[in-house]
């Protein structure tokens, strides 16, 4: 287990003058679990890229099997035996299991016809190697989110891979489907494939790695066994500093206010159940768990997306049904969606568009035309209370960064006034700096009297955040703390405690 | 198995055809003959074999709707070429002249496509106008009943024929037999070679058929050059079958042929789809045409029917969605935690 | 960053004034070549003509706005024509008064709000993707219509339906002044009401629109009523100029036409010009009564149109291809 099967030595990669990759060496053990760590722009996906040779770095060698490129091309990548896979697992939804295994070698065998007996050999000998059961004539299409990743897997394993990367892979699991694709990546182990695994979770990575090695800011931080690193470390590495909390931060809501909205015993067949819980004016709540907890489930009913079937919802002390967005918006609830680019933004459309979508009922004259210049007073107002960059708000949407773009989502929702904004992962994908910025706001919106339900699995972000948070579990909630009162170490075990309870 | 073919889309235009066919036979019992299955099948050839070449743009992501224009340059202008020559042969020469020409025309389509990164339908939309009017400005604009000599009998050769109570005598035409050989021929190509199956790939997630490193370009350039010389055979085999040939020939069609790919069992957004399925997606609209007749709803109502089926089948699909959507949140929350 | 970041305001503005030019450069064209070409007598006859399927389009073209298509346009129209005009035959065979105008216009806009609420139901609330939804309703229509005439085309309406085409108040012709007074609503409704920017929202991100508290099914729903009442309105003015009703009027090719209208304007999802459109049927009309006067007497001469309009498209997806960089596959 000591053969060495890649080692990346010294390498930097600078996109227009901005370095993504600072003197990086990193090696990888034959039969090895990499856990490569860091958070969004830290360098990870670029060294990602540089090792299946998407990119050419600007200096350094890459050596795999012995052999040293100094610009590698995909080709050579996929014949080192490096398989990628990518967080759309590069699936065709279409057509078969069996298929989409074999695919790949068909293509490159440059043989023009099927051998369709051969095809299913082949790839139910795939599916054996890392003992998994999936029919072999079953669509893609009709497989859950758990198999299509086992899928990529067992392609990656007939394309002879000998080094498998993997991006964020657990994003959309269960735990259940988690813990039966470490299995098979111990599996993968057994037989001598390495794994680079690719995650912000740090327990997950406590759970399955044998090496981390953590970046920040385009360089190397820290690479050493898993066995002597508690996430503090990692945490400690990945951000450069002690996340502490500076509690004057938090203004503390008013307690003897009467709630902005009470949920009693809401529940959705299949989504979650019995969920209760106060919102006061000026409160941030954060709502925890994992993937498949109900988290989202519920912040889409409470938004009357895919309403609740039982349990009641009052508002400001009124019952009320929220059966559609209208409903939920007449309510002055509002929903800043976690798929920004699909959920949140019309790309194409100027910024003023966007921002003004949420209040374009309001701003029409008497005979119902838009007023001539309501919305630039508007959207101008939100690009500069919410610090959007950009020279005018008549661009489009898609000409801003990806946190100035999270802003604008906000200022979409801001500028309709709510009294009470669900936040679902509102600094998944947004840079260190932003996500400081989008924390601040959210802290002067409770301030100035606002409820704020926030949804996240971020843990320093909910600690900096939040007034009080609810720990969500298969559908039930499993716990009210007040930030006082708990540890960031606790808040992870108790989430991680979860995965103890499925094995 | 059984429980993927009762799934299949193809056996649902399967179970229609079949339960049409027997409401039609209990009306009017003189259905149930030979002569109506040989009548069904003759004006089936002609739509099916355009309907084939469709159907790989339509797997492929894309819809066309300028091959009724290939169909009527390659064989109208093949017979005024010919006439102008004094010809008198025989049929080979017009398939030979026909489908070179549109062979020409649909890789004409399939370069701008590629090569302009354009969408299939807003180019076909621009070559269908262009070829009508080149062909009635450039060629000429009258409909031509003048065959050559060699090929007056064609309309009437037929395999097989039968005596009918009801029709006299009825025959079937052997051009059924092309649709036999571009049928096996066009299922061999989808389901037997990597060039096929690109064409389910693209059409499935085209993104991830470049990454994969299917030619995407190629692939597209060979569907148009087979949609251009399906369209060009069927253009001829249908002017010899109604014996005249004419400058706007299927100029109004081209939509019937689409609902018949996709009353099939294929997707409009692509990916999915079959000859077999088209087959009987033809066959589906031939039976509802002769459904009117033979249960004496009058012919004025048809086209109204064939809108009504159409309606019916194509809400299956959305309907079925809406089910599953209801169904999929009733996964179990455990009671217990 | 900031020169290509302009560039989607820029295209927009790019594509009318490419138009204009190209408008500009035929009526030169037409006009030194042929002396009675810019005369007032073939301008009022396009006048007559170029209206119908000018409503056509507008009516295609917010459909095709919100990442749709209607290809039931035609038949809607058609349909429109052929009850109104059953109507007014059994029920005011004689009668020239005003009444029978007001049938008329009044029974197809009727026509046009029920079929565009079929495939606004269809396409909105079952989910149908409404190149199906609307090539069913096509049959449908056009199939309720055949079924009522047998086929046949009705005639014989009193005088004064044709009023509608003939009368030309201050000498401009009434389908023409019909066609600019549905162009300035049309351009309202969809650039200065929210009705009109909901649909650019919708047609740009549907999920977004959804999420940002748009409802996305009414909005569809108004689409096609929207689309059903133009088409309806197209209807009365083929009736008129024909003094015919008939199902086979136009049928596909009218169809077709409209949508090489919207894709010459440059009509996208979420991205669609009423003044495009009204620049792109004057170039059609230019080069349909251009080409047959400059062609007059060379045999299929008033075919020549079809191809250059072809050639025409395929010029300017090229010009776009090489003005705006290659497009997003």
């Amino acid at each position: 287990m000591t053969n060495e099967i890649l080692r990346v030595e010294n390498v930097s990669k600078a996109f227009a003058g901005v370095k993504a990759l600072d003197q990086v060496s990193l090696t990888l053990q034959e039969g090895e679990i990499l856990c490569l760590v860091g958070e969004n722009g830290s360098g990870k996906s670029t060294m990602i890229k540089i090792i299946s040779g998407v990119y050419h770095p600007d200096q350094g060698d890459i050596i795999i099997n012995g052999h040293s490129y100094k610009q590698l091309t995909p080709i050579e990548s996929m014949r080192e035996g490096v398989q990628v896979i990518y967080q759309d697992f590069s699936l065709f939804p279409n057509l078969s299991v069996a298929e989409n295994l074999v695919i790949n070698e068909q293509l490159s065998s440059g043989r023009r016809l099927v051998n369709w007996k051969e095809t299913y050999k082949t790839a139910e000998r795939g599916l054996e190697e890392i003992h998994v059961s999936i029919p072999l004539d079953a669509m893609v299409s009709e497989l859950s989110t758990a198999d299509r990743q086992l899928i990529a897997v067992t392609k990656a394993i007939l394309a002879e891979a000998r080094i498998i990367i993997m991006d964020e892979p657990t994003t959309a699991l269960t735990q259940k489907e988690i813990q039966s694709l470490f299995e098979v990546i111990n599996n993968l182990k057994a037989k001598g494939i390495s794994t680079i695994f690719v995650s912000h979770k740090l327990n997950e990575v406590t759970e399955i790695a044998d090496r981390t090695v953590i970046f920040r800011n385009g360089r190397k931080v820290m690479d050493q066994d898993a066995k002597n690193l508690d996430i503090k470390t990692m945490e400690f590495y990945m951000t450069g500093h002690e996340l502490d909390l500076d509690n004057s931060q938090l203004a503390q809501p008013d307690q003897q206010a009467a709630p902005l909205l009470e949920v009693e015993k809401l529940g959705l067949r299949g989504k979650f159940k019995d969920v209760s819980f106060q919102l006061r004016p000026g409160e941030v709540l954060g709502i925890t768990g994992l993937l498949g907890s109900g988290r989202t489930e519920l912040a889409l009913a409470l938004f009357g997306e895919t309403p609740a079937d039982s349990g009641t919802i009052r508002v400001e002390g009124r019952e009320v049904t929220i059966r559609s967005i209208q409903d939920a918006m007449r309510n002055r609830i509002g929903y800043v969606p976690e798929d920004r680019i699909l959920e949140g933004l019309f790309l194409q459309q100027t910024i003023s568009d966007n921002i003004i979508v949420r209040i374009i009922d309001q701003m029409v004259n008497k005979i119902h035309l838009i007023r001539a210049g309501a919305s630039k007073k508007v959207s101008d107002e939100w690009i500069g209370r919410l610090e959007v960059k950009t020279p005018s708000g008549e661009l489009p949407a898609k000409s801003l960064s990806g946190g100035n773009q999270q802003r604008l989502v906000l200022a979409k929702w801001l500028a309709s006034d709510p009294r009470i904004l669900i936040l679902n992962s509102p600094t998944v994908g947004v840079d260190v700096g932003s996500k400081a910025s989008i924390h601040e706001l959210i802290r002067n919106l409770a301030s100035q009297g606002m409820g704020i339900l926030l949804i996240s699995d971020d843990i320093p972000e909910l600690m900096q955040t939040c007034n009080r948070l609810i720990l969500m579990r298969r559908g039930r909630t499993f716990g009210v703390f007040d930030r006082e009162d708990i540890t960031e170490e606790q808040l992870n075990q108790e989430m991680v405690a979860d995965r103890v309870f499925s094995i | 198995m059984l429980k993927k073919i009762v799934k299949s889309s193809e056996f649902v235009t399967f179970t229609i055809i079949v339960l049409l066919s027997l409401i039609i036979g209990i009306i009017n019992p003189a259905f149930f003959s030979l002569a109506t299955v040989f009548d069904v099948l003759r004006a089936s050839i002609v739509v099916s074999i355009m309907a084939f070449g469709l159907l790989l743009v339509i797997i492929a992501g894309g819809i066309d709707i300028s091959f009724v224009a290939f169909a009527a340059l390659a064989s109208y202008g093949t017979h005024m070429f010919l006439l102008s020559r004094g010809y008198n042969g025989g049929i080979f020469l017009y398939y030979a002249i026909a489908c070179v020409i549109g062979l020409g025309a649909g890789l004409l389509s399939g370069l701008i496509v590629t090569r302009f990164n354009l969408p299939i339908f807003d180019v076909s939309l621009a070559m269908m106008t262009m070829w009508y009017g080149f062909i009635r400005f450039f060629i000429g604009s009258t409909k031509n009943f003048k065959l050559p000599e060699g090929a007056v009998g064609y309309y009437s050769r037929f395999l097989v024929t039968v005596r009918d109570p009801f029709v006299g005598e009825a025959g079937l035409h052997f051009s059924i037999l092309y649709v036999l050989i571009i049928g096996v021929l066009i299922h061999c190509l989808l389901k037997y070679t990597t060039l096929g199956r690109g064409i389910f790939a693209m059409g499935g997630n085209r993104e991830v058929a470049i990454r994969s490193g299917f030619n995407i370009k190629g692939t597209l350039l060979v569907v148009f050059g087979i949609l251009g010389v399906l369209s060009a055979f069927a253009g001829v085999t249908h002017s010899f079958l109604s014996r005249h040939f004419e400058p706007t020939l299927f100029m109004t069609q081209n939509l019937d042929v689409i609902a018949a790919v996709i009353l099939g069992g294929a997707s409009v957004t692509g990916g999915k789809g079959s000859v077999l399925g088209t087959f009987m997606g033809v066959i589906l609209i031939q039976l509802i045409n002769r459904a009117m007749v033979l249960t004496g709803i009058t012919v004025e109502w048809q086209q109204l029917m064939i809108g009504l089926v159409l309606a019916f089948f194509i809400s299956i699909p959305a309907i079925r969605d809406l089910i599953n959507k209801r169904a999929s949140r009733a996964v179990e929350v455990p009671e217990e935690i | 960053m900031n020169t290509t970041n302009l560039k989607p305001k820029v295209r927009f503005e790019m594509q009318t004034l490419l138009l204009a030019g190209i408008l500009v450069f035929l009526l030169l064209f037409f006009g030194l070549n042929d002396q009675g070409f810019l005369a007032g007598r073939s301008i009022s006859s396009m006048a007559i003509q170029l209206p119908e399927i000018g409503i056509l389009s507008l009516a295609m073209m917010i459909t095709v706005m919100i990442g749709g298509i209607n290809l039931s346009i035609n038949a809607t129209a058609n349909l429109a024509a052929v009850l109104s005009g059953l109507f007014i035959l059994r029920f005011m065979p004689e009668s020239q008064g005003p009444m029978v105008i007001v049938a008329m216009v009044g029974i197809s806009l009727l026509i046009g709000v029920i079929t565009g609420a079929i495939n606004g139901f269809l396409v909105g609330y079952v989910g149908v993707p409404s190149i199906l939804a609307t090539l069913a309703t096509m049959s449908i229509f056009t199939g309720i219509g055949v079924g009522l005439t047998k086929g046949q085309t009705v005639t014989g309406f009193p005088e004064v339906v044709g009023s509608v085409a003939s009368l030309s108040p201050l000498g401009i012709p009434m389908p023409f002044l019909v066609f600019v007074g549905i162009t300035v609503i049309a351009y309202i409704l969809l650039g200065r009401t929210t009705f009109g920017f909901k649909t650019r929202m919708l047609g740009t991100n549907p999920v977004a629109s959804k999420f940002s508290g748009i409802n996305n099914k009414a909005v569809i729903m108004q689409i096609f009523i929207f689309s059903g009442v133009l088409s309806s309105i197209a209807g009365v003015l083929i009736m008129s100029r024909t003094m015919s009703a008939s199902n086979a009027y136009g049928t596909a090719t009218y169809v077709m036409l409209t949508i090489l209208i919207g894709v010459l304007a440059g009509v996208v999802s979420g991205k669609g010009s009423v003044l495009n459109i009204f620049i792109t049927v004057f170039i059609l009309q230019v080069i349909s009564t251009g080409s047959h006067m400059l062609l007059a007497g060379v045999r299929g001469s008033s075919f020549f149109k079809d191809f250059a309009w072809g050639v025409l498209l395929i010029i300017i997806f090229i010009i776009n291809y090489f003005t705006h960089g290659r497009r997003k596959e």
